[in-house]
């Protein structure tokens, strides 16, 4: 992952009228709490969702991710964003399914 | 470790010709897929492609699915479903779930071919029940069998909404509108004109203003756009629907080649990040290779043809096919591949206004703003001509890969010629024998055939027809204009329905003799 300017002025969080629409519908994060994410510090998709949630819920993401990315690029007025790591499991899975690993049987 | 010579990811049309491509080859294949049933998007699509014979052009998307599976069945592939893949790591180890637990395969070669997830957009409302994405209303209809909704707003004019807009009427809802933010039709003028001539109104650049509802959708505002995306104020409108469809595009599924470590790359900036490949779909991880719309988004057609190329490049780097073989059957994929990405929809084409079709014909704008051609600019088409007796007229008119019309008619009077892009042209030199071939086997249900005259000055029309309940002969109705508009009374006088015209109905109507140049459509019943 490349490195974050954290030293970028995104000046100051305006509350806007749709602040309250939801974003991620499985974690049930609005587009006002990935806003104050960002002024909070959170200069990347991988930090908001690891502070918010945001993506990691029931469909993993294959709803809200882009929208995520362009809320967040919008509010650090970037045109291009980093998309969140991706890591295994991909899918939701049952720890008990998890943990019965076969290996390579 | 279980080790296959190949492990295919995704059952779809990419990845479904890869696997047989490669097993041809003689490769040990396993494919994964975490449906139920295999073939990807290809069962839901129940209409008939475009592209060339070859290609498959006019067979419909679920009869191209079964001639796969069974082609990579008779190969011996072993396909494995309701086994998500939930990890691929750099050396190309594969994690699949199955029923109870996990387990892990290597594959000496990876073809990943995920396919796509499709977009969201966001609006007041939007997280009620009845605001669906089009491909999900899709589903519902052509695999599960049961209609979104009744009343159905259509949010994308591209191909998936004009495509899955006309599914929804097939299925008997009633489509209220297709609108787009964007100012003019993003999809394939044939597919506009089909729903449009149903009497489905276009509004080009306006987008949602909010779902309207407590628990679930009720109604919908609508408004049009300024050239900044801001609702011009006063332009709102109003319809009341259960259903809210969206199709304003797909991303790639690239999760998988992230987390290999595949390289990933952005055509533009804020465009999206796409695995980079080389032209055999070779990652930047030797033998793992994206394959479809995994790698960017296009077409069954081109999907098909790209997991065919993965394939015989997997095949080549094993050493199961030699230098020579491999590179004859790339170039001749590789061309088969460059045609569909001539013309209008070309991807150096994508956002951009061309004013003239490769032949020099104004582009429609009509067509564009409304999703269906203007009475006068018809004739100005290379497949309309006016003669007397029976003929096609030919309503293709802008430069798509596709070409099924040509090799339908047994007389030639229809020519598309080497280059599939090419606008067909009616020769009316040749002699029409009025067999209908021609508008049964066209893709975009844009063939008509018209006698001028059949007496008591009348002329008779024609058209595709792909609803149920067939009208009868003897059936009394309305013909309707391009638009949908009722124009005069319209007696059926004839109902064709053959195998060799997979579906299609020809439906044949009588109207005035002055009225069968604009006559394109037929409903039961007098005009309200
Ligand atoms: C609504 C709609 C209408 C369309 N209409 C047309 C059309 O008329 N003509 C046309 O040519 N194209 C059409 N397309 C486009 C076409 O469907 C796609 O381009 C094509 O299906 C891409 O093929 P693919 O094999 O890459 O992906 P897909 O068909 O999407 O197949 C991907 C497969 O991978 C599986 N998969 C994904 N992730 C995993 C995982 N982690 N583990 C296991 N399995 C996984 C999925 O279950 C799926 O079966 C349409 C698309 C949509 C959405
Ligand atoms: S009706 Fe038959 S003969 Fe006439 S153009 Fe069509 S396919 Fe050819
Ligand atoms: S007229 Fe020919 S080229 Fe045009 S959509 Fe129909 S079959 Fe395809």
């Amino acid at each position: 992952m490349s490195a974050v300017d954290r030293t970028r002025d995104i000046g100051e969080y305006v509350p806007a009228q749709d602040d309250d629409m939801i974003v991620c519908r499985c974690e049930e994060i609005t587009k006002g709490e990935i806003r104050r994410a960002v002024h909070d510090g959170m200069y990347n998709v991988h930090e908001v969702r690891r502070l918010l949630r945001c993506g990691m819920g029931l469909c993993q993401g294959q709803t809200c991710a882009r929208l995520v990315k362009s809320i967040v690029a919008r509010e650090l007025g970037v045109r291009s964003l980093e998309d969140a790591t991706a890591r295994a499991p991909m899918r939701p899975i049952e720890m008990s399914v998890f943990a019965n690993d076969g290996g390579g049987e | 470790m279980k080790r296959y010579d190949l492990i295919v990811i995704g059952a779809g049309p990419a990845g479904l010709s890869a696997a047989t491509e490669a097993a041809s080859h003689g490769l040990r294949v396993a494919v994964f897929d975490e449906n139920a049933r295999p073939g990807g998007q290809l069962f839901k699509q129940i209409h008939k492609f475009f592209g060339s014979k070859e290609h498959k052009a006019k067979i419909r998307g679920y009869d191209i699915g079964r001639e796969l599976l069974k082609e990579a069945e008779s190969l011996g592939v072993e396909v494995f479903l309701n086994a998500p893949v939930i990890g691929l790591y750099a050396e190309k180890e594969v994690v699949a779930r199955h029923a109870d637990g996990v387990r892990h395969y290597k594959g000496d070669t990876v073809i990943v071919a995920t396919g796509a997830s499709e977009n969201m957009l966001t609006f007041e409302g939007w997280t009620l029940p009845g605001v669906m994405g089009a491909g999900a209303a899709q589903t519902m209809m052509n695999i599960n069998r049961v209609t979104p909704g009744e009343r159905v707003l259509m949010l994308g004019s591209g191909n998936v909404g004009l495509v899955v807009g006309y599914q929804l009427i097939q299925a008997g809802c009633e489509l209220v509108a297709i609108i787009d933010a964007a100012p003019r039709v993003g999809g394939y003028g044939v597919h506009a004109a089909k729903v449009a001539r149903t009497g489905v109104p276009f509004y080009l650049s306006h987008t949602v203003v909010r779902a309207e509802g407590t628990d679930r959708v009720t109604g919908v505002t609508i408004g049009e756009v300024d050239a900044s995306w801001q609702i011009i104020a006063g332009s709102e409108k109003h319809f009341d629907v259960d259903t809210i469809c969206i199709a304003v595009g797909l991303s790639p599924s690239t999760q998988l080649l992230k987390m290999a470590g595949a390289d990933m790359a952005e055509p533009a900036a804020g465009a999206g990040f796409l695995p980079v490949c080389s032209a055999t779909g070779e990652t930047s991880i030797s033998g793992l290779y994206a394959s479809g719309d995994v790698s960017g988004i296009e077409e069954a057609s081109s999907a098909m043809i790209e997991g065919r190329i993965s394939g015989v490049a997997a095949a080549g780097k094993l050493g199961f096919a030699d230098a020579e073989t491999v590179e004859t059957r790339l170039n001749a994929l590789e061309t088969a591949l460059s045609a569909l990405h001539e013309g209008l929809f070309a991807p150096r084409n994508r956002g951009k206004s061309v004013p003239l079709t490769d032949e020099g014909i104004d582009n429609s704008q009509h067509l564009l703003k409304n999703g269906y051609l203007a009475d006068d600019e018809v004739a100005k088409y290379p497949g309309v001509k006016r003669v007397s007796g029976v003929h096609p007229i030919i309503e293709c008119t802008q430069n798509i890969p596709c070409n099924p019309c040509q090799d339908a008619c047994p007389k030639q009077c229809i020519k598309v010629g080497a280059n599939i892009v090419a606008l067909p042209v009616f020769d009316e030199t040749s002699a029409c024998i009025g067999c209908g071939q021609c508008v049964a086997a066209c893709s975009g249900q844009s063939i008509f055939l018209v006698n001028d005259d059949i007496g008591d000055n009348l002329a008779s029309v024609t058209i595709p027809y792909e609803f149920l309940p067939l009208p009868e002969k003897g059936d009394v109705g309305t013909a309707l204009d391009r638009s949908g508009t009722p124009i005069c009374a319209a007696t059926v006088t004839d109902v064709r329905a053959a195998k060799a015209f997979d579906h299609t109905s020809l439906l044949t109507f009588s109207v005035p003799r002055d009225e069968y140049m604009r006559a394109r459509f037929w409903k039961k019943g007098a005009a309200v």
